[in-house]
């Protein structure tokens, strides 16, 4: 009797998985889904949204312009067209009949309530500065925004590209319903936000543009590892993960069905901070400059060769860019290096500190193969990494030596005031050049595009002899699922889904 | 019963003193970790002033004391508070649904290796030194010495990936719930099963051994009774003492979070919020998470020692007469 009774427990016991069992099961629908694995986005609200859910925020709200991913230009997207004087006065006419999620209406109230929001000091808005220049906004009628600038910024349209710049409604309360229920007037409304643990969008019906969005849903999953986000790609899961490592995407390249894509490329500053030793002196700038080698720093650091898919100059302006100005790579030369570095008052060598964010893509890598290279010329680097909240809260903008990651800029002149001018709010290599302030006012108040680059060319002239940065440009990298196609996602990181479709 | 209910009662006010300690230690723990909250917040370009503000409008700027007083009165009416980034959602919202999870994914694993691991062990124990025993107490070893984060990748590529029977990651289908879904559960629970068995069934092994060498067992056997019945009914309830003992002091780790497990196969449950948590530096949740956590151990000990004086009548009686 016992024996039986223990049998049949046994048995049950063995039985518990075939209950649960069942495989994999197909979603059996119609509808056309794209599943998103991202990372656990922080805060999502608009002013201070840290970036993070790109693929939620771009597909709910909207902006005045977006960038064409194939042209690079500006594509009409709220505003149907703009113009300006000398860059000090713009004028925006809006598209008619958009609606918000809500069912109210977009108009130019809108537009404004979205530019002066910035200056609310209780926000913490992260466009604040930028928009400071903003004198006054006119709103003639429903439909044309007129704004007045207290300065020229030929280029100013380019501010309301920023992920934080999307059109909000002015009825709406984003302090307190931001984080749970984000509204806007984009493709994808919001149907259910789990926190920390999904999204699901579904397509607005009353979307103003014909035949757009291209699928019913965007189910996005937030998972916090990325090594399981892979794995639910690779099991057919989900269709798209973003922020892949290099490693990841040499794995990945060996899977079928599944291809890395790079979209764009992001910035590593690695800045020398010019009024601390040593880097105070340009000489030893020039010494870990010439001791560098781009080659051997784009293999080690993404497994790719210079120039495809990772890029090296020494000045703020990425390759890509049409400022861009082509200058020699230097070559490395120990020798040179050593004598720089004798030249400066240091014939030992030299001990530094770096300071980096570990758990930032790429910066582990970039911070030891700076360490190896620079070794024989004479630096002593000792690596300090943080994670990313520690290392730019407590050490960012106060070491003499650091690596950083900046997004791209469409219009770089946007980051140039920032983080080069004396006085700047992010000047993280302590600069203050004259004759670069100079240039970069130039570059922002100067409305002849021509001259514009002609300035842009002589700032980075005057980086390349004196400057205080490595600019190391590495890919963005997003694995997909071959059945999706038209996957597009311009520099402002922000994924244009409306576009996307799947096979 | 007396004597038990008065046992009960005593460890309910113990029960009660460590929640307060351990709420304070938490909550100080918390305080002393790097990163400023409203820094965090705001983010790297905020200005000075903005993060002052935020400090003030979130009280941020009160003495360690009287934040420490706000946050516990509202515990005790069940107020979690708000998740630093999700204004306006309230961390009942996201925690209880995580906890309902990570009960499931417990109770799942806790039906499976109990009864597996005590059968085997009593197995083990009777075969004491013959073929049976040997491969019991290898096999209890081996997993033993896995952790579960080997064995849980192990599993995945077994019953996922070649044999494609269970799902690689156990996340849940958005707009469906975990009970269309149970299967995401199976290979978590087998990896805790993996870890508890070896554990388990050695130690039910052992103590069954000495019991069957017990003079009461020996008499019985001589006097004739059928061998099974003085196996489940004299030894059994004995040798099952220890064993109650170790299950439940592993239950808090079982029902409270299995962070490692939980996150190797994405579980939605409390042990990969805690992770988000910690990552984000989230520090309502943390609080919320590791506190709730505590009152998960400390109830777990309470029943444990309960059972166990109920099973033990020399505990009962010396803990009533003291």
């Amino acid at each position: 009797m016992k024996r039986t009774l223990s049998i049949v427990l046994l048995m049950l016991i063995l039985a518990i998985p075939m209950v649960f069992a069942g495989g994999d099961k197909e979603a059996a629908s119609t509808e056309k889904a794209i599943r998103i694995a991202e990372q656990v986005p922080g805060l999502i609200t608009p002013g201070v949204w840290d970036g993070q859910a790109f693929s939620m925020n771009s597909s709910i709200y909207e902006y005045l312009v977006e960038i064409n991913t194939e042209t690079g230009a500006l594509d009409p997207i709220l505003a149907t067209s703009w113009k300006t004087d000398d860059g000090s006065t713009w004028e925006f006419s809006l598209r008619e009949n958009v609606k918000f999620h809500d069912g109210t209406d977009f108009t130019s109230e809108d537009v404004k309530y979205t530019i002066e929001r910035t200056q609310d000091p209780t926000i913490g808005h992260l466009k604040k500065q930028d928009f400071a220049v903003v004198d006054s906004i006119e709103t003639p009628d429903a439909h044309t925004v007129i704004i007045h600038l207290s300065e020229p910024r030929p280029t100013f349209i380019y501010q309301l590209t920023d992920y934080n710049m999307c059109i909000l409604s002015s009825d709406y309360d984003y302090a307190g319903m931001g984080e749970s229920k984000p509204m806007g007037t984009g493709p994808f409304v919001m149907q259910q936000l789990i926190p920390k643990e999904s999204a699901s969008l579904a397509r607005n019906t009353n979307y103003w543009a014909p035949n757009l969005p291209k699928v019913d849903k965007l189910l996005i999953y937030f998972v916090a590892d990325i090594d399981a986000s892979i794995s639910m790609l690779e099991s057919d899961r989900v269709d798209v993960v973003p922020f892949v490592t290099p490693v990841i995407k040499n794995r990945l390249d060996k899977v079928e069905g599944i291809k890395v894509i790079s979209p764009y490329q992001e910035q590593r500053f690695v800045a020398m901070v010019t009024d601390m030793e040593p880097f105070d002196d340009n000489r030893v700038r020039l010494a870990l400059k010439y001791s560098m080698d781009p080659q051997i720093l784009a293999k080690s650091v993404a497994q790719m060769d210079l120039n495809e898919g990772v890029y090296y100059n020494e000045t703020p302006i990425m390759n890509m860019l049409a400022e861009y100005k082509e200058l020699p790579l230097r070559g490395r030369d120990v020798a040179k290096a050593k004598s720089l570095l004798a030249e400066a008052g240091y014939p030992n060598g030299v001990t530094v500190e770096l300071y980096y964010a570990s758990d930032h893509p790429f910066g582990k890598e970039l911070a030891q193969t700076i360490q190896e290279l620079a070794a024989p010329a004479g630096f002593d680097i000792e690596l300090k990494g943080y994670t990313r909240d520690i290392y730019l809260s407590q050490y960012w903008l106060n070491v003499p030596f650091s690596i950083t990651g900046w997004g791209g800029r469409i219009d770089p002149s946007m980051l140039l005031s920032l983080a080069f001018r004396s006085g700047g709010a992010w000047n993280e290599s302590h600069l203050s050049n004259p004759a670069v302030d100079a240039l970069i006012d130039k570059i922002s108040a100067e409305a002849d595009a021509e001259k514009r680059t002609g300035y842009y060319h002589e700032l980075q002239e005057l980086f390349y002899e004196e400057g205080s940065l490595l600019n190391i440009q590495v890919p963005y990298l997003v694995a997909i699922n071959d059945r999706i196609v038209d996957y597009k996602q311009p520099l402002t990181m922000l994924p244009q889904y409306k576009y996307t479709d799947i096979k | 019963m007396n004597r038990t209910a008065s046992i009960i009662i005593r460890r309910l006010g113990s029960l009660l003193a460590t929640l307060v300690i351990m709420s304070f230690i938490i909550f100080m723990l918390v305080e002393i970790m790097p990163g400023d909250v409203a820094q965090m917040i705001l983010g790297q370009s905020a200005t000075e002033e903005a993060v002052t503000a935020l400090r003030e409008a979130r009280g941020l700027n009160d003495p360690v004391l009287q934040r420490y007083g706000r946050w516990i009165s509202g515990v005790v009416v069940g107020d979690l508070g708000e998740s630093v980034y999700m204004q306006g959602v309230a961390i009942n919202s996201i925690l209880w649904r995580r906890v309902g999870h990570s009960m499931v994914l417990a109770l799942t694993a806790f039906l499976m290796f109990v009864p597996l691991s005590i059968f085997f062990g009593v197995l083990a124990g009777v075969k004491e030194k013959k073929p049976t025993d040997s491969i019991v107490s290898f096999f209890g070893l081996a997993t033993m010495a896995l952790p579960e984060f080997v064995s849980g990748v192990i599993l995945i590529s077994v019953f996922a990936v070649q044999l494609n029977w269970f799902p690689i990651v156990s996340v849940i289908p958005i707009g469906e719930s975990l009970f269309q879904n149970l299967n995401i559960v199976v290979l978590p629970a087998l990896s805790i099963t993996l870890v508890m068995f070896g554990y388990i069934s050695r130690m039910q092994r052992s103590s069954m051994i000495q019991v069957m060498n017990s003079d009461y067992v020996r008499a019985a056997i001589l006097k004739g009774m059928p061998r099974k019945y003085v196996i489940f009914r004299h030894a059994l309830k004995n040798a099952l003492l220890p064993t109650i003992t170790i299950i439940g002091m592993n239950m808090g780790w079982l029902f409270g979070g299995l962070v490692v497990v939980e996150t190797l196969f994405g579980f939605p449950g409390m042990g990969s919020l805690l992770m988000t948590a910690i990552k984000t530096r989230d520090v309502p949740l943390i609080e919320a998470c590791v506190l709730l956590i505590t009152v998960i151990y400390s109830l777990s000990t309470m029943v444990t020692d309960i059972m166990y004086s109920y099973l033990n009548p020399r505990i009962r009686f010396q803990g009533g007469q003291r």
